[in-house]
């Protein structure tokens, strides 16, 4: 499975790449802002965007959105440090898979949202 | 009123007695020649006179002229005892016969009040009594040689010698005394006559008018007498016919109050409309008591004291001769006063049928006098107010007011003016919505702005009725008030807004720094798990990473919660927290703290932060190469003052440091000073009051 890391922090970046990479996962590209992401994912391509809420430009649920618009849409599954509840029901009205805390990150909790 | 009818039953009797006495002592005389024209003369003059007298006496008790007149008129009698036969009577007769025209004298002079009140008017009655006797005292001591007929007069009992030159002496002496003394009866009368009020000339005319001219002719007859016979024929008669006529006109006078009473009442009710205005009554009072300076006063309770007809405070004044005071009390409550002639005291019954019916009328004008009185009192009140002051109608219209400075008119013309010409609509429309709730009874306030030339002032404007058709409208500027609460909002927003800003960045560098850290190191140590067992090595190396991770973000918290609150200031003082702060600054910090100053903790908190600002901002813009801090502590403020030597020129406006330390200061009520002179280094020193 192809993954796009969008994060503005590299060290979390490069955390993600390799702990995603450890568990079989394709880490693709990365991205650190809202409009990087998008361009990326529409020429990678890829199967799956890990998507941090808050980006330097646009908001990550706005990003999402834009992701879906795309001809054969990636699943989006968002991170971020804050908990799920800070964000309310932002996470299931903008078209993302699911919500996983960075602190809670691995290719399990991945799989687990993309088969529900 | 009281008549007092015992005079009648004294003098009545006596009169009929002295009457008859009289007619038998001139029907038996034996040198009268003609018997019956002199007790037809006799009787008549003396009667008149006692008659009127005695009514006088008895309607005016208080009044001395009727008693006079009944002297005057028993006096006459006292004249025909010399037709007795009997040399005692006839001398007496002789002697004392003249004394009625000394009691005319005092008659005359005494009028209206029947009291002497001039020194001079005593004097010359009494000089008057005192010829009244001398004279045909001398008369009889140096009698004309048998002047009665048919008969021989009787012995004259006082006869000194019949000589003639002695008794032409003296007769010419009494005769000349008698007129000087009638002259300046006649003088007195004149000069009371001219300076007298126009109310008293009224009741003197008549009286005067025959009084004086039976003096005149009594003058002249004292004068003719001895020369020539048809004369003083002549004379006499004229004489008897003006003397007998002074009776009645008296009588005429007092009969003629009563008259005049009734005629002013109906004057009052007859000239005065039925829904008369205060100045209406007054004219009606001056009209029926014909004083054309009557003043009425109404009682004003609210002040206790008496007003006009206008509403004006009118003092009473002391009652004078010319001017006196006529109370209208209503039992033990004053109602109204008549400020009049004194010339009415002698027709107290015109007084009193006048003061009776104004009574009623005048209870009813004290009612709207009062409300003019207190229009006047609000009018006064509204003159002496510091206030710009509009009186507005109902329908929006200036009707007066009243502006101790000119720059609050945003236009000169006023009066006249509707709301709307002179104010914005809006503002207008307001305006107008609260006089009418002040007219409905319920006062309100407004604050509104103008802008003038010179920039934009605030008002405030209350609103009272002032009638049932207009309001008040009272504006005070309150520029500086509202000047000062916008400053006080616009800091209070700042310190807000500083807190929140200060909360966003706190939670940026929570979340950037020691969050993003342990997120990392989450992930690493969830890495580090995964590779125990395939590769130890690996493992090892992201723990040993992962401890580095740690520590840093233990650093940054560490940081953060000095950012929040210092804690070396809770636990050990300000001085200390300035030493910490002085020991992580970037140049030299000098600390000069008073020993053992204590603060209240918000002043403390407020320097600290104030000191730490304070070296952000040097260490960032000024350039400096040393700072100086000195805490202090006079008379109940507490002083904190930074000092660097860097290029100065700060600009509290500019940049939001100054200004959040300005406000930080202020929510203390504090005051900050900034010294910044370009090249001169800055000088920070606030004031914060310890209470």
């Amino acid at each position: 499975m192809t993954v796009l890391i969008v994060d503005d922090h590299p060290s979390f970046r490069a955390s993600a790449r390799t702990l995603l990479e450890s568990e079989g996962y394709q880490v693709v590209g990365e991205a650190e802002n809202g409009a990087d992401a998008v361009k990326a994912a529409r020429e990678l391509r890829p199967d799956l965007v890990l998507l941090d809420v808050q980006l330097p430009d646009i908001d990550g649920f706005k990003v999402a959105e834009q992701l879906r618009r795309l001809v054969d849409p990636p699943a989006v599954v968002l991170t971020s440090s804050r908990d799920r509840a800070d964000y309310g029901p932002c996470i299931n009205v903008c078209g993302a898979c699911g919500f996983v805390p960075k602190a809670d990150l691995s290719g399990a909790a991945i799989a687990a949202l993309l088969v529900a | 009123m009281t008549l007092a009818w015992r005079p009648w039953l004294y003098f009545g009797p006596a009169a009929l007695i002295a009457g008859g006495l009289a007619v038998a002592l001139t029907a038996t005389s034996d040198h009268e020649q003609h018997p019956g024209q002199t007790i037809a003369l006799f009787l008549f003059v003396s009667s008149s006179f006692i008659l009127a007298g005695l009514i006088g006496w008895t309607r005016r008790p208080w009044n001395r002229t009727g008693t006079l007149m009944v002297a005057v008129g028993f006096g006459v009698l006292i004249g025909v005892l010399s037709e007795a036969n009997h040399p005692i009577p006839f001398t007496l007769g002789a002697l004392f016969g003249s004394l009625f025209i000394a009691a005319f004298v005092h008659l005359l002079l005494a009028y209206p009040s029947g009291r002497l009140l001039s020194r001079r008017a005593r004097v010359l009655v009494g000089t008057g009594y005192a010829i009244a006797f001398l004279a045909p005292l001398a008369e009889s001591m140096f009698a004309a040689r048998e002047t009665c007929k048919p008969h021989a007069c009787p012995e004259n009992l006082v006869l000194v010698s019949h000589d003639h030159a002695a008794h032409v002496v003296a007769t010419a002496l009494w005769t000349a005394a008698a007129v000087v003394l009638f002259a300046a009866v006649v003088m007195l009368l004149l000069g009371r006559w001219r300076e007298t009020t126009p109310g008293l000339r009224r009741i003197l005319r008549s009286v005067y008018l025959f009084g004086g001219l039976s003096i005149v002719l009594l003058a002249i007859g004292f004068v003719v007498t001895p020369f020539s016979g048809v004369g003083a024929v002549f004379v006499s008669v004229a004489l008897i016919a003006t003397f007998t006529t002074v009776p009645f006109i008296f009588l005429a006078g007092l009969l003629g109050t009563a008259i005049a009473r009734g005629a002013g009442v109906g004057a009052i009710f007859s000239s005065v409309p039925e829904r008369a205005s205060p100045d209406e009554v007054q004219e009606g009072l001056r009209s029926a008591l014909r004083d054309e300076t009557a003043v009425v006063a109404y009682w004003y309770e609210e002040d206790e004291h008496y007003v006009d007809v206008e509403g004006n405070r009118l003092d009473l004044p002391e009652d004078t001769r010319r001017r006196v005071v006529t109370r209208l009390d209503y039992g033990d409550q004053p109602v109204a006063a008549i400020v009049h002639d004194a010339a009415l005291l002698q027709e107290p019954e015109l007084l009193e049928g006048v003061a009776n019916a104004a009574r009623i009328a005048l209870e009813r004008d004290k009612l709207l006098v009062e409300v003019r009185a207190r229009a006047q009192r609000y009018r006064a009140l509204l003159q002496a107010m510091p206030d710009l002051m509009f009186r507005i109608s109902r329908d929006g219209r200036y009707i007066s007011y009243n502006a101790p400075s000119e720059r609050d008119l945003v236009n000169d013309e006023v009066i006249g003016k509707l709301l709307w010409d002179r104010l914005p609509v809006d503002l207008a429309d307001r305006v107008l919505e609260s006089g009418r709730a002040a007219l409905g009874g319920d006062p309100s306030v407004i604050e509104y702005y103008l802008d003038f030339e010179d920039g934009r002032r605030h008002y405030e404007g209350r609103f009272a009725a002032s009638g049932d058709d207009e309001f008040l409208m009272i504006v005070r500027e309150i520029t500086e008030r509202k000047q000062q609460q916008e400053e006080l909002e616009a800091s209070r927003q700042r310190i807000v807004a500083a807190g929140d800003a200060a909360r966003r960045k706190l939670e940026r560098n929570l979340h950037d720094g020691a969050q993003q850290r342990l997120v990392s190191l989450s992930l690493s140590l969830r890495l580090a798990q995964n590779q125990v067992a395939k590769s130890p090595a690996r493992a090892e190396e992201l723990l040993e990473a992962s401890r580095e991770e740690l520590m840093q973000a233990l650093e940054e918290l560490r940081e953060l919660a000095r950012g929040i609150h210092p804690a070396v200031l809770t636990d050990r003082g300000l001085e200390a927290a300035l030493e910490a702060l002085a020991g992580r600054a970037a140049l030299p910090v000098e600390i000069d703290c008073v020993e053992d100053v204590e603060l209240p903790p918000p002043v403390e908190a407020a320097a600290y932060y104030l000191v730490s600002e304070a070296l952000v901002n040097i260490t960032k813009y000024a350039g400096a190469s040393a700072v100086k801090v000195s805490i202090g502590q006079v008379n109940g403020y507490a002083l904190v003052e930074v000092v660097d030597d860097g290029v100065g020129g700060a600009d509290p406006e500019r940049g939001s440091g100054l200004s959040g330390l300005s406000d930080r200061v202020s929510s203390l009520n504090g005051k900050l000073v900034i010294d910044s002179p370009p090249g001169a280094g800055t000088r920070i020193r606030a004031e914060i009051p310890l209470e």
